[in-house]
């Protein structure tokens, strides 16, 4: 809306960010929700498949992963913190701090990829790995996504296009963030750990 | 409620959503062809198969037939038709046999006055289809 | 009417109904037949009908479309139409090819029409919905084109608004999806893998786009609700359109040799597809109820909330029935989809349609904004008489598209294809019943273009009691 109305200040407002990213953050979740589910569902039918081929994942490139996506959402709450204190700078660095972990999560990933690409693996090798792929690979792509929209937030933060009392932006690409990270949250134990 | 709801934001997530799918549908797109040679029969796609997909066509049978479960509902399945009459002979008899003012009061498939090459190849385009692995589906002989 | 130029839609609306007519008459030919097999046989096979029946159905909504477009464009770009003799003449273009496209369908077989219009040289024909001659097919692409850089024109040197924005997307990837009909490989997996890229993308995908962007615009005219709210709402919903519809293409790739786990990604992206044509309801009744103004014309709002409901009823919930792969490996390719398919076109696009040409008529014919009393109250009859109508037709072959999944493909002895189809005649028999009802319908509906045309419009209402 161009008659930015000013609008009570930012702190306190509940939900943060744009409300237009939560409908899209509840839809999103949706979808993975019912992938989960369905991966639930599948699993319950073929135990054996599904444990056989879960030991061939590399659990312990995955904690990394974890890692690097846990502290990546810690620097996006330093980000959002440092600009609701007007620093811009320090709020564009802690973004490229993120965006920095996400591209660590982007290659582990892809190393791992490489490593089942090698091994003949692949969508149609059996229902475990076409799970295993889907589900990774669609959450590998909103990691991209999730890395474009903080870059854009942390190139407008840098010309100073946000300030203490107008950060809406900031807060909104945080929560999606946060987003990506939530469902990698469920993703990891889910498809490398229960068993 | 001090809530902010941009058009700017709602148009992004249209933009961005859009793109973001539409590079997921390629992905698949792209895995799909490189799975295809595996399932789609096409060691059998001999000019004479070629020629029975033309004469498909050119006499409309989709518009009363499914192949594949794809078409009009007014006819049988033609994607098993290969294996629920066994031969190509079955096949052949039937597609010449027709009566060409039809079975009064019956739906009746018209007389295509097809020539022998024709009934040929469109009886070795029927094969082919039926041996398209399509997961199992019809799920039975009927189609 | 606020520019002249948006005069141009008129034959646009006009031919539309007209082939409307026709697609209906084909379509109690057809309903006939399944129940009286050698009616008109050989001379009408049902293919043949059925050919000419949703050729014209594709064909009336695509003039919809475009007077749609030429009548609200102008309005939105606050500008007259860059070309308008372009319009007419594509108009001209477009009705004497389609008329002869379907011409050639009735007077000669199928095959020859193939060989009369040099089908081997770029095979294309004999798909399904993709039955036009090739050179038709060109023809469409020209007139898409010359239509595509009239409005595009039209837009880029005026007002920008999201909904003329989001239309043009819509049209624009209209026509280029079309481009894929003339991929036919020899490969019946990959033929039919590209042919849906033409089908559902149109219908789940971009027409979607035209769908939303007419309705946006219709409810901004006769709600008066402020156009910030409507164009936000109309973001989020084509939004979810396409997170949804894309990759809700899977659902067409369970049984035609692609690769299985389609069955995954189809059934749970498809089982979302309803999500957007829900929030199309809820926007609709919401935006109405929030309405700053009464609008004399209560027939076009009467068609606006119709479209969101029935497009959620026909496209939304007779999808979902049978979109999940385990379910529809018994459904696909039965009654159920033709159910699907007529409640569904029905609902979203022949109803959009109807709801545009409703609002538009009364301008174009020189009224100020609606028809008199007594036009709009047959119209509306119009409106219960055909879409009770569809309702039944929709339940009828559900009916008989459960019978025949039971018969045919989950009972114990599977029975063949003919023999059950006899059995459950009686469900045909019904269904051309309602589809008399919808005949009356429409016959209705275009009487009430000549109904009460001399009588003065219509009021809104409370604008007696507060005169």
């Amino acid at each position: 809306m161009s008659q930015t109305v000013v609008i009570a200040p930012a702190p306190g407002r509940y939900p943060p960010g744009d409300l237009a990213i939560w409908i899209f953050i509840l839809a999103e979740l949706l979808v993975f929700a019912v992938f989960f589910a369905a991966y639930a569902f599948a699993r319950a039918g073929d135990v054996a498949l599904f444990d056989e081929y879960q030991h061939t994942l590399d659990r312990r490139a995955a904690l990394v992963n974890t890692l690097a996506l846990i502290t990546s959402s810690y620097f996006v709450v330093r980000a959002t913190a440092a600009i609701r204190e007007g620093s811009a700078r320090d709020c564009a660095r802690w973004l490229a701090g993120a965006i920095g972990l996400g591209a660590l999560f982007l290659v582990v990933k892809s190393l791992e990829y490489a490593h089942h690409l090698e091994a003949g693996v692949h969508l149609g090798t059996n229902t475990f790995y076409m799970f295993y792929l889907s589900l990774t690979f669609f959450h590998f792509m909103h990691v991209l996504m999730g890395m474009v929209i903080l870059g854009a937030v942390a190139l407008k933060a840098r010309r100073g296009g946000y300030s203490a009392t107008e950060h809406t932006g900031v807060e909104t690409g945080g929560v999606y963030w946060h987003m990506v990270d939530l469902v990698w949250l469920i993703l990891f134990p889910l498809v490398y750990v229960m068993r | 409620m001090s809530q902010t709801f941009t058009k700017a934001m709602a148009r992004n997530i249209f933009y961005g959503g859009t793109v973001f799918f539409l590079l997921l549908f390629l992905v698949l797109t792209f895995d799909t062809t490189r799975a295809l040679p595996a399932r789609d029969n096409r060691a059998a796609l001999t000019p004479t198969v070629a020629h029975g997909k033309a004469v498909w066509e050119k006499n409309n049978c989709i518009g009363c037939h499914t192949l594949l479960g794809e078409g009009a509902y007014f006819a049988p399945e033609l994607g098993n038709v290969y294996k629920r009459y066994g031969s190509k002979e079955a096949i052949i008899g039937f597609i010449k046999s027709r009566p060409v003012e039809g079975i009064p009061g019956r739906r009746s498939m018209p007389q295509f006055n097809l020539s022998d090459k024709d009934l040929d190849a469109v009886a070795e385009f029927l094969k082919y289809v039926s041996e398209i692995n399509a997961a199992k589906w019809p799920p039975n002989i009927q189609g | 009417m606020q520019y002249k130029s948006q005069a141009v839609a008129k034959p646009y609306f006009i031919a539309a109904i007209g082939l409307f007519v026709g697609q209906i008459l084909f379509g109690l030919i057809l309903g006939l037949q399944y129940v009286w097999g050698d009616f008109m046989f050989p001379e009408i096979p049902f293919n043949v009908a059925r050919m000419v029946h949703t050729n014209l159905l594709i064909v009336w909504l695509l003039f919809g479309f475009m007077g749609a477009a030429y009548y609200l464009v102008p309005e939105e770009s606050e500008r007259e139409l860059y070309a308008p003799w372009l319009a007419h003449a594509m108009f001209w273009i477009f009705l004497v090819a389609g008329a002869l496209t379907i011409l050639g369908y009735l007077m000669v077989p199928y095959a020859k029409l193939a060989e009369m219009t040099h089908n081997e040289l770029l095979p294309t024909m004999g798909r399904e919905f993709l039955e036009q001659p090739t050179i038709t097919k060109l023809g469409i692409v020209v007139v898409a084109l010359a239509f595509l850089f009239n409005v595009g024109m039209t837009v880029l040197k005026g007002r920008k608004t999201v909904v003329t924005l989001v239309l043009l997307l819509g049209l624009a990837g209209l026509a280029v999806l079309f481009l894929f009909s003339f991929y036919n490989p020899d490969n019946v997996v990959k033929d039919k893998y590209y042919w849906w890229w033409v089908v559902h993308l149109w219908v789940e995908g971009v027409w979607e786009l035209i769908l939303g962007s007419i309705l946006a615009f219709v409810l901004i005219k006769t709600t008066g609700v402020d156009r910030e709210v409507i164009e936000k709402w109309l973001y989020v919903i084509i939004a979810m359109t396409l997170i949804t519809g894309i990759i809700g293409t899977g659902h067409h790739y369970y049984w035609i040799g692609t690769p299985e786990y389609w069955q995954w990604w189809g059934s749970i992206f498809s089982a979302l597809e309803p999500i957007p044509f829900f929030m199309m309801t809820v926007f609709a009744f919401n935006m109405v109820n929030r309405r700053r103004r009464n609008h004399p014309n209560k027939a076009a709002v009467l068609w606006a909330l119709g479209t969101a409901v029935m497009a959620f009823l026909g496209a939304g919930v007779w999808g979902f029935l049978h979109t999940l792969s385990p379910v529809n490996y018994y459904t696909h390719g039965t009654q159920i989809t033709a159910a699907h398919g007529h409640m569904a076109f029905y609902g979203a696009y022949v109803m959009i349609n109807l709801t545009m040409i409703s609002y538009a008529m009364p301008m174009l014919r020189g009224r100020t904004a609606a028809n008199s009393e007594r036009s709009q109250v047959l119209e509306m009859w119009s409106f219960w008489l055909m879409t009770v109508s569809i309702v039944f037709i929709t339940l009828f072959l559900t009916g008989a598209g459960i019978l025949q999944v039971w018969l045919q493909r989950f009972s114990e002895n599977p029975q063949g294809f003919m023999v059950v189809q006899e059995k459950i005649a009686l469900f045909y028999w019904l269904r051309e019943i309602a589809g008399v009802v919808f005949l009356i319908g429409l016959g209705t509906y275009v009487a009430s273009f000549f109904v009460g045309a001399k009588e003065p419009e219509a009021l809104p209402e409370g604008a007696a009691a507060s005169a």
